[in-house]
């Protein structure tokens, strides 16, 4: 290779920030529902598609945020590898779910807070790396606000505290339209995740924040992830 | 016919490549405007790509389980279902199939995998180490270390899954200890291979030079290395995409009825400008582009290509340089309206496009906008060779090395003076043997009587 390719360097050339994509609005208003009961699986799932599909047909209507809780089951994305679940599909004793949402397996259960969010991302950027990287950091920024350090590991997604992992993250987009989103283990039971290897990830260590802070609930939890989705993605609560 | 390509889409500025999850259509199968055709995943991201026409799938490029550079065309729909069987036909043959043949071929060959794979899963890629569509599927798998953090690039990522080195065992050498590609390629035993691109400073160089571009020192005892290879002996490697890009073009160069013409430019002159404007950060490429756009804006009839409806005239000048590419292929990066840009604003664009060519960033209209193309294999010393058309284009540029020749004047005095050959190849339906030859007779007259004027 030529090095006289970089006696100019390339980093201060026109490529150093190709994003263009405008910031379309200050703040965009979306719908904020918090069932109180325990929501099964594929009901929670209707909703967003039903969202999703009104999303697309109307862009610039409110969005939608669900924080919630689910029953026991195990969802995997399109993409998954079935080598995941450490047992047999049809002789799991919990629901499995096969959805439209990018990574591997996953655990759903009672004890763990499940944000889905429908959201254009035309409003806020059309960049499905950087809404990775700002779920991650809502996570983070509930964490910080319990005292407890989150951190990301460079080339995976999702939010560690120490050397555990506490919040998964998985979306699926059609014509920026987003579905799915995260899930933080607050006080939930981890023994589901042994008979699967969470995330595709072999020797990945799950945690819960009850490991940190002894009694917390997902009530004490729900409030705090509510301001920072608001906070992050500069919404405005649409009143219901 | 109308054959609408489907692109691998970016799902993010940053993304470079994409995994194809799952064809939610078979070839065949009718599709409406605005209806998903197929999911794209990177990352934890899913997208759906929606299908921009009526009509029907014709045909799907890139298997299920197979990764694909963004702006990579991956299927093709055509509008009526008359039109499948002709695309069908001209399309490449659906690589699943080779890689599957490829698979079992060489399944002794095949270095062990970490995860046994399921019989029954449906992606063969998944078992195919050299395949680029492995790449996604295991950047996921454990690179988590005891320490929780492994820094790596992503390149150096990819190429340990595809190596199958594991990065704790990796030493880095970047930043704070981030592992580069080149610490996995060492960490492997293998030669480091600095990506070498086709960078043009053909005047520059002469024969002598070529050590230090093939990087690797030539051990006597051993015959000497004839050059690069992307796979070992006895083995068969699947075309990656953009081997099979430049396949399919290349291939469709046949129908074009070219012919070839060429020149001796003496570069004396250029040489000593360029010693000149080289401490300003100038390029040998943005030099021969600049001169070649200036010439095209007064040859007009170069600048042209073929099309059914008759000779198109674009608006722009933009020259399009080949590059080779470490992993196979080439791509060629455009300068835009090369003959009004400056000298120092065609370096650094020349910098930035090689560079994101490199790590597969181009956006389509940045590598496939080109009215013109050069290719210069002048730096490896070659004096002549020819290219082969890119279709589209009216005509392409050949550059040899510029070497030192003795010249004979029409005084009948013999002085030694550089020179440097050029092949202009072109399609005889819109450029004619006179347009050629005017073309290169007044780039070699501005290059050799009057290159300061690329400065201006």
């Amino acid at each position: 290779m030529d090095k006289k390719l970089h006696a100019v360097s390339p980093e201060s050339g026109l490529n150093s920030n190709l994003d263009l994509t405008p910031q379309l609005a200050q703040f965009s208003s979306a719908f904020l529902f918090e069932p109180k009961n325990i929501v099964p699986f594929e009901t929670a799932l209707g909703w967003q598609k039903n969202f999703q599909k009104s999303l697309i047909a109307k862009p610039f209507s409110p969005q939608a945020v669900w924080l919630l809780e689910h029953f026991s089951c195990y969802t995997i994305g399109r993409g998954g590898d079935k080598n995941n679940l450490l047992f047999e599909e049809n002789k799991s004793p919990v629901p499995v779910f096969r959805i439209e949402r990018g990574g591997e397996v996953t655990h759903h259960m009672p004890g763990q807070i499940v944000g889905y969010l429908a959201f254009n991302l035309s409003l806020h950027k059309k960049d499905l790396y950087w809404y990775l990287r700002e779920l991650e950091e809502v996570l983070i920024d509930v964490l910080d606000l319990l005292g407890i350090e989150g951190k990301r590991v460079d080339g995976l997604t999702g939010v560690w505290c120490a050397d555990k992992k506490v919040g998964s993250i998985g979306i699926g987009c059609k014509r920026w339209i987003t579905q799915h989103g995260f899930s933080l283990n607050v006080n939930c039971d981890l023994i589901g995740f042994e008979k699967i290897i969470p995330c595709g990830l072999d020797k990945v260590k799950l945690g819960k924040l009850s490991d940190w802070i002894p009694g917390i609930k997902v009530c004490d939890v729900k409030p705090l992830l509510r301001e920072s989705v608001k906070r992050r993605f500069k919404l405005n609560w649409e009143n219901i | 016919m109308a054959t609408h390509d489907i692109f691998m889409p970016a799902l993010s500025s940053t993304m470079t490549e994409g995994k194809i999850v799952e064809w939610l259509k078979n070839p065949g199968d009718k599709v409406e405007r605005g209806e998903s055709v197929l999911v794209v995943e990177s990352d934890k991201a899913d997208m759906d790509v929606e299908s921009f026409h009526d009509g029907f799938l014709a045909s799907v490029l890139m298997p299920a389980g197979s990764s694909a550079p963004v702006g990579e065309t991956i299927g093709l729909i055509v509008e009526t279902a008359d039109e499948i069987a002709a695309a069908q036909a001209n399309a490449p043959s659906a690589p699943s199939q080779s890689v599957g043949e490829e698979n079992k071929s060489s399944s002794t060959q095949i270095k062990e995998q970490k995860d046994t794979v399921d019989s029954s899963k449906t992606t063969v890629v998944n078992k195919e180490p050299i395949s680029p569509s492995v790449l996604e599927s295991s950047v996921n798998q454990p690179q988590f270390l005891n320490d929780g953090r492994v820094v790596a690039s992503p390149r150096a990522k990819k190429l340990a899954s595809q190596m199958g080195v594991d990065l704790a065992t990796v030493r880095g050498s970047g930043p704070h200890g981030r592992i580069q590609a080149e610490d996995v390629q060492s960490a492997k035993g293998q030669p480091i291979s600095v990506p070498w691109i086709a960078e043009s400073n053909a005047p520059a160089k002469v024969v002598s030079d070529i050590p230090r571009i093939e990087k690797k020192p030539v051990d006597l005892d051993k015959p000497p290395a004839a050059g690069k290879s992307f796979g070992s002996r006895g083995e068969t490697i699947a075309f990656n995409t953009l081997q099979q890009a430049v396949n399919r073009n290349m291939e469709e160069s046949l129908n074009t009825p070219c012919f070839r013409v060429g020149y001796s430019i003496l570069t004396d002159e250029l040489d000593s400008f360029y010693k000149q404007v080289k401490p300003k950060g100038v390029t040998m490429t943005a030099l021969l582009a600049k001169a070649v756009g200036l010439t095209l804006a007064r040859h007009p009839q170069v600048n042209a290509a073929f099309t059914s409806e008759g000779i198109a005239y674009p608006s722009q000048i933009n020259v399009a340089v080949a590059v080779a590419m470490e992993d196979g292929g080439l791509i060629t990066p455009v300068l835009q309206n090369a003959e009004e840009t400056s000298l120092s604003e065609l370096s650094l664009q020349w910098a930035d496009l090689v560079k994101r060519a490199r790590n597969k960033q181009l956006e389509p209209q940045e590598y496939s906008s080109g009215t013109f193309t050069l290719s210069n294999l002048g730096m490896f010393g070659v004096d002549r060779f020819d290219a082969i058309l890119p279709p589209g284009t009216g005509a392409i540029l050949a550059v040899g090395a510029s070497l030192p020749k003795v010249v004979a004047s029409k005084d009948g005095s013999i002085s030694i003076k550089k020179q440097m050959q050029v092949n202009l190849t072109a399609d005889h339906r819109v450029i004619y043997g006179a347009d050629g030859a005017l073309f290169l007779k007044d780039l070699a007259y501005l290059i050799e009587r009057n290159p300061y004027s690329l400065s201006s």
